[in-house]
């Protein structure tokens, strides 16, 4: 609830104090942050009754100055330049200007200078900078995401450009949360190694009148941690509703998009898929895809009892309570429909590409299981005519990433037979993933092979068995944050920054990865804190990856640094 | 949650520019004629009173950027949505009325009863002419204007709509409620009648010595009133079954202007896309639209028409002359 309640608040505290008739000006990004936690009808409720992109504003002479405006932008030069323009010829009556970050002083100077007629009433910077997809994950929606792959040297303004927006949407979760966090990071990653002493930078030194608030007794944490660290869990196909639709279809920004799947009826085209708004989804999201079968099926004949009792009408009461619950069937009708669409294309898709077979391999590969029965299997499944590229390219690279070490040979040839088989397949493309994320370059036990006690767990966990071989996998940050409840979290891996340290257990946890998260691991976070155990973590990420976006990150990455002279 | 307010910093740099921009404002609009300009002083009240003021000046104020800042008149069908929340207003004070009347009437009392039952009707028929008029006044909404102008009246329509259609369902609700304890106390009077009737029998019986016919009178009069009481319910019970038809007919008609909850429909990105691709499409349409007629085959058909005409003219008037 935390982070959706906070944008909530900021947002209300935005509307509230001003009556009459409001239009509501966004940028590109600020209308994510808004449209995950505001619906239309509540904007309505709160007489907002235009909703504007501030790029498109001037585009109009239309002179509405009986509109209040309430801007609500990112503190970028663009939009100060939208802004300028605007204020010269204002459209509306009244200008109510939230900025989501700090402003530079050149900023309000600059905006200050344009506002000749005095039409703007309040200036304020409300720190809702952040997109709340769930109650305890969001994301920052970086276009340029890929640039974390690549060293500073190669793309130096793009670089700090992620850095900054990076630490500008963690400052805003902190200050929305109101606490100043002692700061922890990956230590074999630069970029995560920047990100926290720029963050610290901002908190403890720049702007320290702004993060001083009242101290609690053991301060939060913040983990920044490089995507890098875990290749394994974006490359995985997914068994649970979320991030199982994510990852087969694409969920952004709580919407999923159904336009390029088939022909779909006109309101079931784009659908909403929000813990908030749908409690069957709240109630299913981290459910495996069998149980949500029957659980469909189950809200399905609840639905058509419903309706069958609706044709029974005999007497005006009947008729009376039909028309009296006529909105919620409506919206029951509306909402069976959904689950059953997605959930039927996602049963097309997996009978498609085969994914129950390619699915069991890839989750052999990154649990347990010998080299020579998961070689035998990549070859054969190579072999299969019936997979799909991407899915015969994640195989490789798991066992890539597993095997780089033990059997390199087997990988070359598993390489070539990739090569020959699709012409798609960009040349090295693995080797690259290698380069960054191999074992050399991680620093956490990926695979539970590296110490005996880790190999004697695993040793364990296959002799018991599993309940279901397609969810046996477990993110990597199960384990970290395992780790940061027991206080077993080594200095060495994840040193702190400048003097600070931790005295005894977190309370709050904010896990930032650069480079992206995944539902698999916010469906972690969500089930750990769910178990009560005294701490509470949230979790960031500059975007949320699938691995059609993972491999197409790596790809524009190998391709900028073959392209770049500066790379050795 | 924290927040930083600005204003105070932006004032002081404002302020700090107009005071260099006035001098220079001043020596450049010319000539005589005092020019009233409305500098503020104060940080904060003239900022409001901004819009209610035009420079009031004998001569051009010259550069100054005030003209192109004008009153601004809310379009006229404002005042139809005003009129409407008015009515809801209204509507919603009559309800509270309502629901008291209802209670005073389902209490026992001596009386007939009737007064209650004729504030009960009157005001159940003023909620739902009100509630009708509001709906037929949103559905003649005009559907002219600017496209810009029409999102934010359909934006207003929308709102309107849910709030009426809440409120005629909660006035459902409160009339249902209110019926089904009529039923029960009008079973439970039929109930009491038919024991009275039962001890009138049997008082009947017991007395029958005493001679019958004042027995029967005593009877037959409680008759009458019974039959009287259970004829005025059932005429309660008719008029509240009308107005709830009523009241499922304006429901409908809004549930087509009222947003679904919880769908894409009520998503703002989305509401937002569709703007810019209608927008986009009704420009693509108009272009076509005026290309064609153009080209029209209609207005080249009238043209040639004409000229036809005008030639048969002339020649009729040659016939006469050379004829």
């Amino acid at each position: 609830m935390v982070l959706v309640s906070a944008a909530r608040d900021y947002i209300n505290r935005m509307l509230q104090d001003i009556s009459g008739m409001k239009v509501l000006i966004l940028d590109s990004y600020t209308i994510s942050i808004v449209s995950v936690v505001y619906s239309q009808s509540e904007l309505l409720q709160k007489e907002v009754f235009l909703v504007e992109l501030v790029e498109s504003i001037s585009m109009s002479r239309e002179s509405m100055s009986h509109l209040k405006a309430v801007c609500f932008l990112r503190p970028i030069s663009e939009n100060i330049q939208h802004l300028r323009r605007q204020l010269a010829s204002p459209r509306f009556g009244e200008y109510h200007l939230f900025f989501s970050n700090i402003l530079k002083d050149t900023q309000i100077h600059i905006l200050a200078d344009s506002d000749e007629q005095e039409i703007v009433q309040q200036l304020q910077e409300f720190y809702a900078d952040f997109v709340a997809v769930d109650p305890y994950h969001f994301t920052l929606n970086i276009q340029s995401n890929h640039t974390y792959m690549l060293p500073a040297v190669v793309d130096p303004s793009n670089w700090q450009h992620l850095c900054d927006r990076v630490v500008d949407g963690i400052a805003a979760v902190f200050l929305a949360l109101k606490r100043r966090p002692i700061i922890r990071y990956q230590s074999k990653s630069d970029i995560a190694k920047r990100v926290a002493h720029e963050t610290a930078k901002l908190m403890y030194q720049q702007e320290s009148g702004l993060f001083d608030f009242r101290r609690t007794e053991v301060s939060p944490l913040l983990l920044v941690i490089d995507r890098r660290d875990d290749p394994v869990t974006p490359l995985l196909n997914q068994w649970t509703y979320q991030a199982m639709v994510h990852e087969l279809i694409g969920i952004q920004d709580n919407k999923v998009d159904l336009r390029n799947m088939g022909k779909f009826s006109k309101d079931q085209q784009e659908v909403v898929l929000s813990s908030e708004q749908d409690s069957f989804f709240k109630s299913n999201m981290y459910e495996n895809f069998g149980d949500i079968g029957m659980n469909i099926k189950h809200l399905v004949d609840e639905f058509q009892q419903i309706s069958k009792s609706n044709q029974n009408i005999q007497t005006i009461e009947d008729m009376a309570k039909f028309v009296d619950n006529y909105p919620e069937y409506r919206q029951m009708h509306g909402n069976v429909s959904k689950h059953v669409t997605l959930v039927t294309e996602m049963s097309k898709i997996v009978e498609e590409r085969k994914l129950m077979l390619v699915s069991q391999t890839e989750q052999e590969l990154a649990c347990n299981g010998g080299e020579v029965t998961a070689f035998e299997a990549v070859k054969n499944l190579l072999d299969n005519e019936n997979l799909s590229e991407i899915d015969r390219l994640r195989l490789v690279m798991l066992y890539a990433l597993r095997y780089e070490k033990e059997k390199p040979v087997n990988l070359m040839n598993l390489c070539n037979k990739l090569a020959s088989q699709s012409a798609k397949y960009k040349p090295g493309l693995v080797q690259f993933l290698l380069k960054q994320a191999g074992v050399d370059k991680r620093s956490g036990d990926l695979f539970g092979n590296r110490d005996l006690l880790n190999i004697a767990r695993n040793m364990a966990r296959g002799l018991k068995g599993v309940e279901n071989v397609y969810t046996q996998h477990q993110p990597f940050l199960f384990q970290t944050m395992e780790n940061i409840v027991k206080g077993r979290l080594k200095d060495t891996e994840y040193p702190y920054v400048g003097n600070h340290f931790q005295q005894g257990r977190p309370q709050d946890v904010v896990i930032f990865i650069v480079g992206g998260t995944t539902y698999e691991e916010s469906r972690s976070v969500a089930l750990q804190n769910a178990s009560n155990s005294g701490t509470r973590f949230i979790l960031g990420g500059s975007v949320v990856l699938n691995s059609k976006r993972f491999l197409k990150d790596l790809e524009e990455a190998q391709r900028i640094t073959r392209s770049s002279p500066s790379v050795i | 949650m924290a927040t930083r307010n600005q204003t105070y910093q932006f004032r002081k740099r404002r302020d700090a520019l107009k005071s260099v921009r006035a001098p220079l404002s001043s020596s450049a609009s010319g000539s005589g004629g005092p020019v009233i300009e409305m500098v503020s002083a104060s940080l904060l009240g003239s900022n409001r009173n901004r819009s209610a003021y035009a420079p009031l000046s004998t001569e051009d104020p010259g550069p100054s950027s005030r003209d192109a800042f004008t009153v601004g008149l809310p379009p006229a069908w404002v005042d139809y949505s005003d009129e409407i929340a008015a009515n809801i207003q209204q509507a919603r004070i009559k309800m509270s009325e309502l629901v008291k009347a209802h209670a005073r009437s389902l209490m026992p009392s001596f009386g007939d009863g009737n007064e209650e039952q004729h504030t009960i009707e009157a005001l159940t028929r003023e909620i739902t002419e009100l509630l009708r008029r509001s709906e037929k006044r949103l559905q003649k909404f005009p559907a002219n204007g600017s496209s810009e102008d029409s999102n934010v009246r359909k934006n207003v329509q929308r709102s309107l709509a849910t709030d009426l259609q809440n409120l005629s369902m909660d006035l459902r609700r409160k009339q249902s409620t209110y019926l089904k304890s009529l039923r029960q106390q009008n079973e439970g009077n039929d109930g009491a009648d038919l024991e009275m009737n039962l001890n009138g029998s049997r008082s009947q019986l017991e007395d029958d010595e005493f001679g019958d016919l004042g027995f029967n009178e005593q009877q037959l009069s409680r008759l009458r009133n019974s039959e009287q009481f259970t004829v005025e319910r059932e005429r309660e019970i008719k008029q509240v079954v009308q107005s709830f038809n009523e009241l499922a007919q304006i429901m409908k008609d809004l549930s087509v202007l009222v947003i679904d909850q919880g769908t894409i429909v009520d998503r703002i990105d989305y509401n937002i896309q569709n703007v810019a691709t209608a927008v986009e499409e009704g420009f693509k349409q108009l272009q076509k639209a005026e290309k064609t007629q153009k080209e029209g085959g209609m207005v080249r058909c009238a043209t040639i028409l004409v000229i036809m005409c005008f030639v048969m003219l002339v020649l009729l008037v040659l016939k006469e002359i050379l004829l």
